[in-house]
């Protein structure tokens, strides 16, 4: 077991309060990313809570084979498919514009490939120093409500959340191939919304 | 030698570590001599830490529902 994961339980099997806070505010946004992505936005709220009570019910059998955080997502994810799964087989790589654009086959020439529109030299070099600029915070925030909710999905949990790859695929139960797709056209999207903002200083 | 649209194709692949051996040794071949690719997947990175970096909204309610979970713990427990 992770050595974090080993005292937290500790506290947590004990009742105390201040440990289920602590786990609520660390892995809470990462649950509702994995309940948006199988439920979509209006059942998050009734998923997540009940994953919780069923992370209060099992937490005394849980046996550390996984990460806390991975026990917790997998609960998650089993009560947003006993719930409501959606029809996924439509919605899985549908596609939604996006509000500036996406890195898209007109950036090149036909002919030889190259960039025929250079990407633009963005004046921060560091996340922080972007975003300085509230405007672009909403841009993006703007940007990420635009993707289709797996799209979303994907992008939060593996750029915020950081799980690999084949975790995603084993929440979401969709094949690496479509993670990959997913998880691209939205950074080519997002992508396209800083260069846009940098370029132009609005949203 | 790929083009900067076969690179921007297998972009996130390569920063996701999705490449084939040989794959990533064509798309570092491009990076090496294409200065625009180098910096599209530069600011790539940066728009991923970027998003990493990004304020989450506060959550509402922690106190409350810590609350409730203790007390059904401590509950299940006796």
């Amino acid at each position: 077991m992770v050595a974090d994961d080993t005292q937290l339980l500790a506290r947590l099997l004990a009742g105390e309060q201040k440990a289920f806070k602590e786990l609520v505010t660390t892995y809470q946004s990462a649950m509702r990313a994995v309940a948006y992505a199988i439920v979509g936005q209006r059942h998050v709220e009734e998923v997540v809570q009940d994953a919780w009570l069923s992370v209060v019910r099992h937490i005394g059998s849980f046996e550390g084979r996984s990460s806390l955080k991975t026990w917790l997502l997998t609960i998650t994810a089993n009560s947003a498919k006993g719930r409501y799964r959606q029809n996924r087989r439509e919605v899985l790589l549908d596609d939604l514009p996006s509000p500036h654009g996406t890195i898209d086959d007109d950036r090149f020439s036909p002919g030889d490939g190259h960039w025929l529109v250079a990407p633009f030299a963005w004046h921060q070099d560091t996340p922080e120093a972007l975003l300085t600029e509230n405007e672009l915070r909403e841009c993006l925030e703007h940007t990420l409500l635009s993707l289709s909710e797996l799209q979303s999905s994907v992008l939060l949990l593996r750029e915020r959340q950081g799980l690999e790859l084949e975790d995603i695929c084993n929440l979401l139960e969709i094949s690496l191939s479509n993670v990959r797709v997913l998880l691209h056209r939205a950074r080519l999207k997002v992508f396209a919304t800083v260069e846009h903002f940098e370029e132009t200083g609005e949203c | 030698m790929l083009t900067c649209k076969e690179q921007v194709a297998r972009s996130s692949d390569y920063l996701d570590g999705q490449l084939s051996f040989r794959e990533k040794l064509m798309v570092r071949h491009h990076l090496m001599f294409c200065r625009n690719c180098r910096r599209f997947i530069r600011q790539m990175r940066l728009m991923q830490a970027t998003l990493k970096a990004m304020p989450e909204k506060p959550e509402e309610g922690v106190d409350a529902l810590a609350e409730r979970l203790a007390q059904q713990r401590r509950k299940d427990r006796s």
